[in-house]
């Protein structure tokens, strides 16, 4: 019923998240924001099971900021990816794994932008674009036809809205809005909301 | 459940082969039946619960009485499992002595309401399969009703029947102490005679219909005076 | 041994678990609690809606456990109304209908009861508790985020375990007035209005065609008292008395207790 999904470009990543969240097939809330962040440029987008999502997130990002404090610098996003990976793996053999699909996108100096796919199963994959949730099925092949490596900040987000309408139209469930956000060299900056009413 | 299918219609074995996997497990819980009920009137409570005691078609005993009394002003009805209601009310005994030493003062009705719903909430995982219901006097010597589930949510009311035929009693009492849905009716305060005769009446209704109470009627009259008890034969069918 | 611990604190027992730094996540200890018991025992009152029907595991479900309730509350431009109904039922018997399913957590915090009656109580009286610890150690009242997130971490370590438990906390704090949804599945979300329990659909259906910006005290507690009559009316598992509370930023008072059938004669009268 989630859907998240991230496109990485030649110095920027685009992230969007649903707002619902839901209980039972009651949508409790429509303006539910589904990422964490985890630095100053890395973001964590954070879906599965109601509870587990949030205390795992927040478990790797007070993790994250307290590596910042005790060293003076932050994690690179690839370092958080595995970071967090390896916590997830650790939990999912343990008797309280976490059911949490994610992904992690981030800007770095030295190795620029940066997107990553985990499931709960804490299988890791670094891609230059990525979508979880049952819209996935009905996006990643939209991804896997326009994408370029090289698109511009603009193409980016007329591919995420081509998703969306896609979503829009196929999916039977009702996705009112998303959250969107952009990491570059300078940090995350909130993009506008787009809602898919109206159409 | 592949277990209980092996023997087929004839009562024979129809399948020698293991087919799959076969759970077994084990209950540690009966249900021996009996009903219990508590009314509060201004200055005095009455609990009372009848002396059976069955496990499915067959009756174990006939004077097992399910009220227990904890102070001068408090008793409690259980019924359920009559080997948890037996663990429990050993627990709230050893509880009130170990408070009586400790305190230098016995457990008012409201305590030990509160003691036992933590008591009940601690086996949250495995809980006591008892219905509880506490009668007693409160502090200012009124007449007080603890009702509780057996995970230890409870509630003060004026009357409450618990057990196996409390949907039996329980609307009779809706209707002749609540005055329930009724219009135009002057809400008289319940008096001791009519307490105690009506409570009798309702086990006497009860023990007709519900197999697992009958045999006898224990009544403890709690007033400040002290704990009256008084038993009545009951239907022993 | 997490639950027999909290209990069995009788002497003075204090000391928030600060041993654990990155403390949370559930459970180390909870191999001596590891009783699979199902679903619920004891007082129960749905708070997954009546679609989701209970599947019927025969004789093993033998603790006869009660459920069904709507309850509501809602933020406007003077606080929040908190509107409960009061019935408890087992089955098809209607074990209760004078449960008090609002929980005074303390002068300025209430929680509402939906799921376990005993989850509930259980937790909240635990949660007063803790915000009670909290103003002595900081000298100030905890906040309605603060407590929701302690109650939400409290169930959150029994997840899975089956506790059954649907709250809101609503409170008055330096935010302002302050609203969030805990779960025992690990929800904790903040909004505006929630409707929790078996009727919470009837529920949602009045309110939100009702809610306004720009609502009067005595017009919001009419809404509440309104939706909640309605959840009553078509969905059998709620009723009994209607219980409406308002929380202002002196804290919480309790606006009035009125029987359904009361109500029934009073609406059924206006629109003839």
């Amino acid at each position: 019923m989630e859907y998240l999904i991230g496109i990485q470009g030649p110095d920027f990543v685009l992230v969007a998240a649903d707002n619902v969240a839901a209980s039972s097939i009651i949508q409790m809330k429509h303006d539910y924001d589904k990422m964490f962040k985890l630095s100053e440029k890395i973001l964590l987008l954070c879906v599965g099971e109601a509870g587990d999502t949030v205390q795992f997130a927040e478990y790797i990002q007070k993790n994250v900021q307290l590596y910042k404090m005790r060293n003076g610098y932050e994690l690179s996003p690839a370092a958080a990816a595995n970071f967090t990976r390896k916590n997830l793996a650790d939990y999912l053999r343990s008797r309280t794994p976490y059911h949490v699909n994610l992904l992690l996108a981030g800007f770095d100096e030295a190795d620029g932008p940066g997107l990553y796919y985990m499931d709960y199963l804490s299988a890791l994959a670094k891609a230059p674009f990525a979508a979880h949730g049952y819209g996935a099925f009905l996006t990643l092949s939209i991804l896997d036809r326009f994408y370029r490596p090289d698109l511009t900040r603009d193409e980016a987000v007329e591919l995420l809205k081509k998703c969306l309408e896609e979503l829009n139209r196929r999916f039977i469930l009702n996705l009112p809005s998303f959250t969107v956000r952009l990491i570059d060299k300078d940090g995350i900056h909130d993009l506008e909301r787009l809602p898919l009413a109206a159409k | 459940m592949q277990s209980v299918q092996n023997c087929g219609s004839y009562g024979k074995m129809m399948e020698y082969h293991y087919t799959g996997p076969v759970e077994q497990r084990f209950s540690p819980y009966a249900f021996n039946g009996g009903t219990v009920l508590a009314v509060a009137g201004e200055d005095f409570a009455i609990v009372a619960s009848d002396t059976r005691l069955s496990e499915g078609y067959s009756i174990h005993s006939r004077d097992s009485p399910k009220c227990y009394k904890l102070t001068d002003t408090t008793v409690i009805g259980c019924s359920g499992f009559h080997g948890d209601c037996l663990t429990l009310t050993k627990i709230i005994d050893a509880r009130l002595k170990m408070y009586k030493h400790a305190n230098n003062k016995t457990m008012t009705s409201g305590a030990i309401a509160a003691m036992l719903s933590t008591v009940l909430y601690g086996r949250r995982f495995f809980p006591y399969y008892v219905y509880n219901i506490i009668g007693g006097l409160d502090e200012e010597g009124r007449g007080a009703v603890y009702s509780f589930d057996p995970v230890g949510s409870y509630q003060r009311d004026t009357y409450k029947a618990g057990g196996s035929a409390s949907a039996m009693l329980q609307p009779l009492l809706d209707n002749q102490i609540g005055f329930k849905n009724m219009e135009n009716v002057e809400h008289v305060p319940l008096s001791q005679e009519k307490a105690v005769q009506l409570v009798k009446d309702v086990f006497i209704s009860a023990a007709e219909r519900d197999v697992y109470t009958g045999d006898a009627l224990r009544l403890c009259v709690i007033t400040k005076e002290g704990i009256k008890e008084e038993t009545v034969p009951l239907r022993k069918d | 041994m997490a639950l027999a611990s909290l209990l069995k604190s009788e002497s003075a027992d204090f000391s928030l678990r600060c041993e654990r730094p990155f403390a949370f996540g559930a459970g180390w200890d909870q191999t001596e609690l590891g009783f699979g018991t199902s679903a619920g025992d004891g007082l129960n009152f749905a708070v997954k809606a009546p679609l989701c029907a209970e599947d019927e595991d025969g004789p093993e479900r033998k603790i006869e456990f009660l459920h069904g309730t709507t309850t509501l509350a809602f933020k406007f431009q003077h606080g929040v109304i908190v509107a409960v109904d009061s019935r408890a039922t087992a089955g098809s018997y209607i074990a209760s209908q004078t449960v008090k399913k609002v929980i005074e957590i303390n002068p300025y915090l209430l929680g509402t009861m939906a799921g376990g009656a005993a989850d509930c109580s259980f937790w909240e009286r635990l949660l007063a508790r803790q915000c009670r610890i909290y103003e002595l150690r900081n000298k100030e009242r905890i906040s309605v985020a603060a407590a929701s997130k302690l109650l939400a971490n409290m169930v959150y370590q029994y997840k899975g375990m089956g506790l059954s438990m649907g709250t809101m906390v609503c409170g008055w704090d330096k935010r302002g007035p302050g609203l969030y949804y805990v779960d025992s599945e690990g929800n904790r979300i903040c909004g505006d209005q929630f409707a929790v329990g078996s009727g919470s659909m009837y529920a949602y259906g009045v309110l939100d065609s009702g809610l306004r910006p720009d609502l009067s005290v005595e017009e919001a507690c009419e809404l509440g008292r309104r939706a909640i009559y309605q959840a009553t009316y078509r969905d059998a598992y709620s009723g009994g008395t209607v219980n409406l509370y308002r929380v202002h930023s002196e804290g919480w008072e309790k606006v009035s207790q009125e029987d359904v059938l009361g109500l029934h004669l009073q609406y059924s009268s206006q629109t003839a």
